[in-house]
């Protein structure tokens, strides 16, 4: 009976910390999910991560802005793909409604915004001639608010399509009068079916007699003695790899490069300054795993492969010595073609005295233990001598 | 309180201890009596169990006077300076670390590093303008003075002051120690380094 309680008292969104850019680096402005989420106070951020509150609606918009796919909705994006794999038909339009357009669809969300990249172009892989959107106008919705959402997915799908060569006009808006969708295919095949809801309860239920007190952690409050552990952890997102997979599988023509900006785009370019200092901190708290180092007879290099960024700008915040730049543009035909770029590449010194490594000449000390001396040095004479160097 | 200190009254450190609330623990360091003997140093690693190369607290030796100015006698002399933590009221340390593992503790004031989050990535060391955080190369994270938190929660002195040879360091709250400094002392010394605006804690008299 306990386990029924807690299935009722699941939030329709989870969050997977180690996912979230503000949970592994608290500088992180990162607001994706705030900015998008059409209900008040439904996101709110703690001071390591974020929360979904009970005044949360389930429309999705915040798991397709996420740009690490931290946030995972109760219909999954899994289950959702398989849907959409059932109902297209090769050769054709699928259209998909929201909850307010009019006219016939073969898939019909609550909110557009629930839509990601992936998702939008899973017809597209199976065979489908085109994706429209059924857009009755988000101006009188209560959701608005999540509106940018799904119009930045369809632009960044339709510039996937362009890098692919398929042209720009496979995934279009269709404007249509606001009303009542009807489905095309028979709702009991559809996610948001009450057996669906019940078969997933079901499969909760049965998960959740093991892992009952894992599962009982409230977000952002996660044991802390993992903290460090969970995130020097090496592994991509889930919502990436998705993406990935799909575009190999699209019927691509010929990828040809395609820059789009990279404000509002999940996917960056990084260049990274002469100040680096070989610290790791953008590897350890990149979330998706972009960043990699290697270290080989003394060098010290550190690897970006860009189709696994997302864009978060962890690593720009977190440097401390600001050399991690992220540039205002972005090919996306790197998603692709999958290249990896070495961003660092010099000769590591051992410290003699803190044994920590460091890049840059040859010295007995690094430089932060020269400037440590240096500095209690200074402050020692300053009390010494009221603030005149001796 | 075997080791209780004259120059302190034991009322201000009762007081100290016995008060509610936000405040701000911290130690005066009377530089005019340290004869700097590292007994703090001591005291502090084998309190802490720190390995080698990590120093919560040492003690510097700074030179003064010149023998080779010709215009005035010759008045050399050295003065040692303990450079615990400060405590600071706005921590760089904390500002600078980039995954929140450094906490300013309302009820007492005490910066902590949370050693299960750190990350070792060493950033607090190159924001403290007073060279306090330190690196543990081996366990890999960043440790620095707690004020003996473990000994100040159970109402005992930090290690250093009760070891204290000279007596010159104090423990108590802050305005608790200035109002004593400024009846028994008649030059303290605030600390501030160009540029950093931390509003560090603890006090230097000389």
């Amino acid at each position: 009976m306990n386990n029924l309680v807690e299935i009722g008292l699941q939030r329709p969104v989870s969050i997977e910390n180690e996912l979230c850019s503000r949970y592994r680096c608290t500088k992180s402005a990162c607001s994706a999910c705030a900015d998008v989420c059409p209900v008040p106070d439904a996101v709110r951020f703690l001071d390591q991560g974020v929360e979904i509150t009970d005044a949360c609606v389930a429309c999705g918009a915040c798991a397709s802005a996420c740009p690490n796919g931290a946030l995972r909705p109760i219909e999954s994006d899994a289950e959702l793909a398989t849907t959409i794999r059932s109902q297209v038909r090769p050769g054709t339009t699928f259209r998909i409604a929201c909850g307010r357009a009019s006219g016939r669809a073969d898939l019909i969300l609550p909110c557009l915004s629930r839509l990601t990249e992936a998702l939008l172009l899973g017809p597209i892989r199976g065979g489908a001639e085109r994706v429209e959107l059924f857009d009755p106008g988000c101006s009188g919705c209560g959701l608005k608010k999540a509106a940018p959402q799904w119009q930045n997915v369809l632009a960044f799908s339709q510039a996937l399509c362009e890098a692919a060569g398929l042209g720009t006009d496979r995934v279009a808006r269709v404007g249509v009068p606001a009303g009542k969708p009807v489905e095309v295919r028979s709702p009991s095949e559809t996610v948001s079916s009450r057996r669906a809801i019940f078969r997933a309860m079901v499969d909760k239920w049965a998960a959740s007699d093991a892992p009952a007190a894992a599962r009982k952690a409230e977000p952002g409050k996660m044991p802390l003695e993992s903290f460090r552990q969970a995130v020097q952890q090496r592994r991509e997102s889930p919502k990436r790899m998705d993406l990935l997979q799909l575009l190999q599988t699209l019927p691509v023509a010929k990828v040809a490069s395609k820059t789009v900006p990279a404000a509002n785009t999940p996917l960056a370019d990084l260049e990274i300054g002469r100040q680096c200092v070989g610290c790791n901190v953008c590897e350890t708290l990149c979330p998706t795993g972009a960043l990699r180092h290697r270290e080989e007879s003394g060098t010290y290099a550190l690897d970006f492969e860009a189709a696994l960024c997302t864009g978060c700008r962890v690593c720009e915040v977190a440097c401390f010595y600001k050399a991690v730049r992220v540039r205002e543009s972005v090919d996306v035909s790197a998603l692709f073609a999958r290249p990896r770029v070495t961003l660092v590449c010099a000769p590591r010194q051992k410290c003699r005295a803190c044994g920590e490594t460091f890049l840059g000449e040859p010295a007995e000390l690094c430089p932060l233990c020269q400037l440590s001396d240096r500095r209690r040095a200074m402050v020692a004479r300053r009390i010494l001598f009221g603030g005149k160097p001796a | 309180m075997s080791e209780y200190n004259p120059v302190l009254p034991l009322e201000a450190v009762e007081r100290s201890f016995a008060k509610k609330g936000p405040k701000q623990y911290t130690l005066w360091i009377d530089l005019e009596h340290c004869i700097g003997c590292n007994a703090c140093t001591v005291a502090c690693k084998a309190e802490n169990n720190t390995p080698v190369g990590v120093n919560y607290t040492t003690v510097l030796e700074i030179e003064e006077g010149d023998f080779r100015d010709a215009k005035k006698t010759p008045n050399v002399g050295v003065t040692f300076v303990p450079m615990p933590c400060m405590h600071c009221g706005r921590p760089a340390c904390q500002a600078a670390c980039p995954v929140g593992a450094i906490t300013k503790r309302e009820e007492d004031g005490i910066v902590l590093i949370n050693k299960d989050k750190c990350i070792g990535c060493r950033y607090c060391a190159w924001a403290c303008p007073y060279g306090a955080p330190q690196f543990n190369a081996e366990a890999k994270v960043m440790e620095k003075c707690t004020l003996c938190v473990h000994r100040v929660e159970k109402g005992l002195l930090p290690a250093c002051v009760t070891t204290c040879v000279g007596k010159v360091r104090f423990f108590g709250e802050l305005n608790e120690l200035t109002a004593v400094m400024k009846q028994k002392r008649s030059r303290s010394v605030s600390i501030t380094v160009a540029g950093a605006n931390t509003n560090p804690s603890v006090q230097y008299t000389k």
